[in-house]
């Protein structure tokens, strides 16, 4: 009997601990994204701060409960370092490199994220355009569509390669993934015959590779496959002919003195073999342009 | 019919008629609560920042300045064209304004950008006398830039607050205190070092005579923009704004002593005007504001339903303030990451050569191009440790580095031909920027204001300045009263400024046309170095008196004052087995110290040491002194010490004058040679200061009278820390030290 009210005093005492260490508590419940266990353990030390605030998140509601010191914090800058740590909430968009660096389980979709307008090259570049984010790709015809997908399979090509120059495993990592469902996305029987033919010939040597990239994160496996998968993306890219130019680079160091290539959009050298060690090794070899 | 003759006659007696425009400011003293604590800050109209003067090019100002404090004080107008008498720096321009007193600053307007004001008397800059000072182009000027002028706009004055008393800052400052360093979690001491595995570089960096430093000195607890940490900007003069809009900021960095970092969330920002000139728009990701300088920046707002951060983060990351820009929901911008402070000791040490000296190895630096702080940044150079080749002609080039753009004083060019006149002779100067982060002197070639003489120039001349830094910190020097072109490869189209960065190791050149009479101060725009003397003053060959200086004699000792105030440090640690404790009295020069141990009875005696010494060099190594000694304690009857050099003596009492000279000796001991009257010598080495870990001080003193002590210090706050220490000749002892 007396230990049963021993316990029941520390049990009793402790809650009171508990709930003494946030003074002025004031507690609401907002809309936070995510999506598993692991954003749960992220978003609550995000808002964690002793004895001024803390967050219950609920993974099925996505609601979470804050509590904080009224007198020391508000809402908005507990759901601000809530958002810097990559989640989207009712008052703030994480930056973009923040929602990037999430595990794969916890990239949510963005929702609340308003697609950019579209503000083409014009000429007289101070008249903003007035075209709506909804409208985005209405505009656009046939021909252009059609380089248009293969466009976002450069792009996160690009993305992958800046990794690379980053020496950035897990961030490659990502963006292979992305590669390869750009890859998937691509609509074979929409291309031109000249990219069709060349699109069968790589499309698998790109799917692999980029699987293997994502497969890992060290940096040394990601490379090498990155070698081949630059071959493949170079023979794609000069049918292709993009708007932009495209640097094709080499560093001859590179693959144990072999020499290797990669596709940049700048001319100045980034090397993606060997990152800040050695970053400008390297020279461009080719200029593809329209 | 009556009203259209009215608006008429307005029309052309705005046209035609010199138009006055009139302000009145009422500077009074008030308290502010910024961080949950009252404290006293300087309040112009009843607000801070003090309000955003608007003028149109052609204008006259008229600025009626009432003084209801009970100190004195002046306005300074930051960039402006004017004649000396309005220039506002007190005891060189015009006497202070008294308190309770009225001034009047007349001048006209005949130029056109972004620029601000300020107090420049003491330190009041840093409690809230800072403002926009906007100018107007005319709506005919030939300069006006359709899609850039005609923006909505938005000034913004870049401020920080402390809590503590801006002069006590300036004392701690020189007294070395690392509690800033602590507050910022940047002591960088030998515990952090080794988790860092960074030892070595610890090491060598004491071994160079080098505190631990950072890129500023001073913690904020606030930063402000326009007054507040954070601000939603939703409409314009009334305009709601919407996906699609540009806004132009007017940006202002009033800070005193803060550089800022500038970025938006919302994409690219377009630099089209700097220091109040126009520069033809340039795209960066971000850019970096040096104290006082002004910047007028373009920004979109992408998307619809979102408000889109626009960052300031201080150059250390400790701290930020934000505008949001736009409706709905707020995109944030990734905050700057932590600098590699161990990284940034590893290049200082690179660059720094035994004598003090600073080492560019050949690398010609200039314009901010290449940033040796780079090494610190992550965003740029990676979390993990840099493996960089040591040879790589861009390894402090941020812009090659990575793939975010970094605005440099070499993307900056005016659109107009700023040449100055062919014919007219050239004056060369040549200027280094010296100083001593220990003691805090700021200084041009190791002499400061009290200490040199003004720069005579003639008028039509054309001035050319070369400025090297060797001193380990950036500093911003301002000229007052022109524009200088910044000489950045830009040829005719060289853009006009009135403060330029200068990065350690970095030479800039440039050069004005000395067009105006009077006395124009040139200084670093840190304010706690400005007021350390860290500037010159130039004046002008056969030029007209001053009537607002009645007595220049009197003005400039005044004037000189500030460089020459003596700054005290207390310090006391209440022991167990006794007081020990030191007070000293320092300046650029000299330094006046006392240091006493007494203890509870005789037998522990009591004993006091008093040196007035000055410091010699520019790096102040070497300090001769003179000294006074008493000392008291009863050992028993007649009983001696002697000496390592067997001289004897009785300490029962004894009161000796003496002779010594202080040398900082590498891993900064301090090595003290003292002769005394009675012909007996003392060596002496001590350190007081070691960093064990980020609060924890090691000391150690040994000496050739057999006297030692070593002790542990760990430190609270500001002002409190707990020591304990074992003396030769008190013992073992624990106790509260009091510093002020």
């Amino acid at each position: 009997m007396k230990s049963i009210i021993l316990l029941a005093a520390v049990v009793l005492l402790s809650t009171t601990a508990c709930q003494s260490q946030i003074n002025n508590a004031k507690t609401e419940t907002v809309k936070v994204y995510g999506n598993c266990g692991m954003c749960e353990t992220t978003i609550e030390k995000a808002a964690n701060k002793k004895k001024i605030s803390k967050a219950d998140w609920n993974e099925e509601t996505k609601m979470a409960s804050i509590t904080y010191d009224s007198k020391k914090t508000t809402l908005d800058a507990v759901l601000k370092n809530i958002a810097l740590a990559g989640y989207d909430n009712q008052s703030f968009l994480a930056p973009d490199a923040a929602y990037d660096k999430l595990p794969g389980c916890c990239k949510y979709d963005r929702e609340k994220k308003q697609v950019a307008i579209v503000t083409q090259p014009a000429k007289d570049t101070t008249k903003p355009m007035q075209n709506h984010g909804s409208h985005q790709y209405d505009g656009m015809n046939n021909t252009s569509q059609e380089t248009n997908q293969l466009t976002v399979v450069f792009d996160t090509y690009f993305a992958l390669k800046d990794a690379l120059v980053k020496t950035d495993g897990n961030t490659a990592s990502a963006k292979a993934k992305d590669l390869e469902t750009a890859i998937n996305a691509v609509k074979m029987d929409k291309l031109p015959m000249n990219v069709h033919t060349v699109w069968m010939k790589v499309l698998n040597d790109l799917k692999e590779d980029a699987e293997h990239i994502n497969g890992t994160k060290d940096i040394s496996h990601q490379r090498d496959h990155f070698m081949s998968l630059s071959k493949n993306m170079y023979e794609l890219i000069k049918v292709v002919k993009p708007a932009e130019t495209v640097y094709y680079q080499f560093c001859p160091m590179a693959n144990d003195g072999k020499g290797a290539n990669w596709l940049s959009k700048e001319s100045g050298v980034k090397n993606p073999y060997y990152g800040s060690q050695m970053l400008s090794c390297g020279k461009t070899v080719e200029t593809i342009k329209q | 019919m009556l009203s259209l003759a009215i608006l008429f006659t307005l029309l052309i007696s705005n046209l035609f008629a010199q138009k006055i425009v009139r302000y009145d400011l009422y500077v009074k003293d008030t308290i502010v609560n910024f961080t949950g604590k009252a404290k006293r800050a300087i309040a112009v109209n009843g607000q801070i920042p003090m309000p955003t003067l608007t003028f149109t090019e052609g204008d006259t100002a008229e600025i009626y300045v009432h003084n209801e404090m009970n100190e004195e004080t002046s306005l300074h107008w930051h960039g402006l064209f004017l004649p000396n008498k309005e220039d506002g720096v007190p005891n060189l321009t015009q006497m202070p304004i008294k308190p309770h007193t009225t001034h009047i600053y007349r001048f006209p307007i005949i130029q056109n950008g972004t620029h601000w004001y300020h107090s420049h008397s003491g330190l009041q800059e840093q409690i809230g006398m800072y403002g926009n000072f906007v100018m107007l182009k005319k709506t005919n000027d030939p300069t006006f830039r359709k899609g850039i002028d005609d923006l909505a706009t938005v000034p913004i004055v870049l401020s920080e607050w402390t809590n503590i008393k801006p002069e006590n800052i300036h004392r701690m400052l020189h007294n070395a205190n690392d509690y800033p360093a602590l507050k910022k979690n940047a002591v960088q001491s030998y515990g952090e070092a080794i988790k860092a595995g960074h030892f070595k570089t610890k090491l060598k960096n004491e071994w160079k005579r080098m505190l631990a430093m950072d890129v500023s000195d001073v913690y904020y607890d606030k930063i402000l923009m326009n007054g507040k940490p954070s601000t939603d900007l939703t409409r314009i003069e009334g305009k709601q704004l919407k996906g699609g809009d540009k806004v132009r900021l007017r940006i202002s960095n009033g800070g005193a002593s803060s550089y800022f970092w500038l970025t938006y969330a919302g994409g690219k920002i377009t630099v089209v005007a700097n220091d109040g000139n126009d520069v033809e728009p340039v795209e960066v990701d971000r850019l970096i504001i040096a104290v006082s300088e002004t910047y007028d920046v373009v920004v979109t707002i992408p998307a619809e339903n979102t408000a889109f951060e626009f960052l300031a983060t201080t150059e250390d990351r400790t701290n930020s303030a934000s505008y949001y820009i736009g409706n709905g929901i707020k995109q944030l911008v990734s905050p700057q990451p932590r600098l590699k402070y161990f990284e940034g000791m590893k290049m200082m040490n690179d660059m720094m050569k035994m004598n003090g000296d600073l080492d560019d190895m050949g690398m010609n630096m200039s314009l901010n191009q290449m940033d040796m702080n780079v090494v610190m940044y992550p965003e740029i150079t990676g979390d993990a440790k840099p493996k960089q080749d040591d040879k790589d002609p861009n390894r402090y080039n941020a812009n090659a580095l990575a793939d975010i753009v970094t605005l440099n004083y070499a993307m900056l060019k005016s659109p107009i031909n700023t040449a100055l006149p062919k014919d007219a002779p050239v004056k060369e100067l040549k200027f280094t920027l010296t100083g001593n982060m220990n003691r805090y002197v700021w200084s041009l070639d190791n002499k400061v204001v009290s200490e040199a003489d003004k720069i005579l120039i003639k008028k039509g001349e054309n001035i050319r300045i070369v400025i090297y830094n060797n001193s380990m910190m950036r500093h911003p020097m301002h000229l007052h009263g022109h524009d200088f072109r910044l000489l950045n490869g830009q040829g005719d189209n060289a853009p006009l400024k009135n403060i330029v960065d200068i990065m350690p190791m970095e030479t800039d050149t440039l050069e004005f046309n000395a067009n105006v009479e009077g006395d124009w101060f040139f200084h670093c725009h840190i304010l706690y170095h400005m007021m350390s003397g860290m500037g010159r003053v130039f004046t002008y060959e056969n030029q007209a008196a001053n009537p607002l200086i009645p007595n220049p004699k009197l003005a400039q000792r005044k004037l000189f004052a500030d460089d020459r105030k003596m700054h005290f440090m207390f310090q006391n640690d209440f022991a167990t087995n006794g007081n020990d404790g030191e007070m000293m009295l320092q300046n650029t020069r000299w330094s006046i110290g006392s240091e006493w141990r007494l203890g509870y009875h005789n037998m522990h005696g009591y004993e006091t040491e008093t040196h007035i010494g000055r410091y010699l060099g520019k790096m102040q190594w070497l300090m001769p002194f003179v000294g006074f000694d008493w000392r008291y304690r009863k050992m028993g009857i007649d009983e001696q010490e002697k000496n390592l050099f067997g001289q004897t003596n009785t300490k029962d009492n004894r009161a000796v004058l003496s002779l010594g000279v202080n040398y900082t000796l590498p891993m900064l001991v301090r090595f003290q040679t003292e002769i005394f009257t009675d012909g007996i010598v003392r060596l002496q080495l001590m350190r007081e200061d070691i960093p064990v870990t980020k609060r924890l001080r090691f000391a150690f003193m040994v000496n050739t009278d057999k006297e030692y002590m070593a002790g542990l210090n760990y430190i609270f706050n500001r002002n409190f820390s707990l020591r304990t220490h074992y003396d030769s000749d008190m013992g073992f002892g624990a106790g509260l030290t009091f510093s002020y």
